[in-house]
């Protein structure tokens, strides 16, 4: 069904397969992230002996790379792009200046002083 | 003549009208029902059925009373002088209805001019039901002979107690007569309406083109209202907007189905496809699209994209209570007392404390999986003379 804020326009699909893959990567990570919490806490330690240090590194070495939260890139939610992204809106600076010219962006106005 | 009486206004109390004439197996069936009752009172009660008591002949009542022809059908059964009480008891009571009308007459003749106007709408009626009648008998002259004798002369009496022009009186009822006759005729199937005839005397009606929202101004379409809608979509608006899908008055127009038994299990295995999205457009049809902001904002609360205001700063509400969260150290008894891990674990429980993010199961579920990780690390805290159990 049509909700009432989205009358505009309907995105069923992800802009691009970049962004696809950035959807798995931060499904992953959020799958694996207890442990690579707790395998990093071994790592990160000086109290343990260092042989358990090292098997650590090595099991968190194991693990699949999407799974890691480095990999993640904040991208623009309508157009994809990597770069210019406001983190508070997950927007690009392009999108960002569209919508809040059009006035629908609350709160948000042209600057003057 | 029905409508001359209604046409001279409700001064007139008489109701005046033959019943409808069913005759044939179905009077005979009633009639064998009162070979129970004796003689005489079996006359008075068909009498009584087919006028009631005197009070509902002077009444407006339009419901039809057992008709005269009950009687005209138990004479060829019953006897003559049976008969002929009857049809004694039948005029006399014409009569005594006629002694009402003259009353009521009498008051109607001090209004002068009226009553000349209405005597000559009587004498127009009256050609014109002439004339009516004499076509209908042209056309069917057969039913001009199923009436039977006493039926006409019970219509003759009624039209000599009238004032009015008694011809046109009595051939109208007599019409009336023949035509109540001709339908229980065709009630009883011999003769059979069909679909088709009553289908070629219909007209074809278009009707008119339903009314498209008019734009007040071209220029100002996409700034207020609704203007960005399509034309679909307004339509839609205007047909929710009169009334809901569940709301409104119950009609009881369709009766009420009584839940069958449901069958017990569908061969199926799996629903196809089709039956798939059956069922979406089903679940979809419910969900009409929010009329305005509150309701989308309600819609979404629901799903829990929106939180619920007020909002709960109390932190996650897993109804634990802060001792709970802060005194960790009931699970760090598998755990040595002494050395690197418990100083390692303690440090651990130490950070859960403080994490107001995690709920107290989740907690444990920490303590827990490293305790089983040490377990599997045993030969290697061995070699460093680490003490586990």
């Amino acid at each position: 069904m049509v909700p009432f804020s989205g009358t505009g326009q309907i995105r069923s699909y992800h802009v691009d397969w970049r962004m696809l893959r950035d959807v798995k990567r931060r499904k992953m990570a959020f799958e694996f992230a207890d442990e690579r919490l707790r395998i990093n806490s071994l790592r990160k330690n000086t109290i343990l002996p260092k042989d358990l240090q090292e098997v650590a590194d090595q099991e968190i070495a194991a693990f699949p790379r999407d799974s890691c939260p480095v990999r993640i890139r904040n991208r623009c939610v309508m157009t994809s792009r990597p770069r210019g992204v406001k983190r508070r809106w997950r927007i690009s600076r392009i999108v960002f200046r569209h919508l809040a010219d059009h006035g629908q962006l609350s709160g948000v106005q042209r600057a003057i002083w | 003549m029905f409508s001359r009486v209604s046409a001279l206004g409700p001064s007139r109390p008489l109701l005046l009208r033959l019943p409808c004439i069913p005759c044939g197996s179905e009077a005979a069936m009633e009639t064998r029902g009162l070979w129970t009752l004796p003689g005489p009172a079996r006359t008075e009660y068909k009498i009584q059925r087919c006028f009631g008591t005197n009070s509902v002949i002077y009444s407006k009542k339009d419901e039809s009373s057992v008709p005269v022809a009950k009687i005209s059908d138990s004479v060829p059964e019953s006897q003559d002088n049976k008969k002929k009480k009857a049809i004694k008891n039948l005029l006399n009571m014409v009569r005594s209805m006629k002694v009402e009308v003259r009353t009521s007459d009498i008051l109607q003749d001090t209004k002068t001019h009226t009553t000349k106007t209405e005597k000559e709408e009587l004498k127009n009626l009256g050609r014109t039901s002439r004339v009516s009648q004499k076509a209908v008998e042209d056309s069917s002259l057969e039913s001009h002979q199923s009436l039977r004798p006493e039926l006409v002369a019970a219509a003759t009496a009624v039209a000599d107690s009238l004032p009015f022009d008694k011809l046109s009186v009595k051939s109208e009822l007599l019409r009336q007569l023949r035509k109540h006759e001709k339908d229980f005729r065709a009630h009883q199937g011999k003769e059979t309406v069909k679909i088709s005839d009553i289908i070629s005397d219909m007209k074809i009606t278009k009707s008119p083109t339903s009314r498209i929202y008019t734009r007040p101004d071209r220029q100002i379409q996409f700034d207020e209202g609704l203007g960005f809608l399509s034309v679909n979509e307004l339509l839609e608006h205007d047909s929710r907007k009169r009334k809901g899908l569940f709301m409104g008055k119950r009609l009881n127009v369709f009766p009420v189905a009584e839940t069958a038994p449901e069958e017990a299990s569908e061969t199926e295995t799996s629903p196809t496809l089709w039956d798939v999205e059956f069922a979406k457009q089903l679940a979809k049809v419910n969900q009409q699209p929010p009329q305005n902001a509150f309701e989308e904002m309600i819609q979404w609360t629901k799903e829990g994209k929106l939180w619920t205001f007020p909002i709960n700063n109390e932190g996650i509400d897993d109804g634990a209570d802060f001792h709970e969260h802060i005194f960790l150290d009931k699970y760090l008894e598998d755990f040595p007392k002494q050395g690197p891990i418990r100083h390692f674990m303690e440090l651990v429980t130490c950070g859960l404390s403080k994490n107001p993010f995690l709920t107290v199961k989740e907690k444990v579920e920490h303590i827990e999986w490293f305790r089983n990780y040490f377990h599997e690390k045993k030969n290697i805290l061995e070699e460093n003379n680490i003490q586990f159990n």
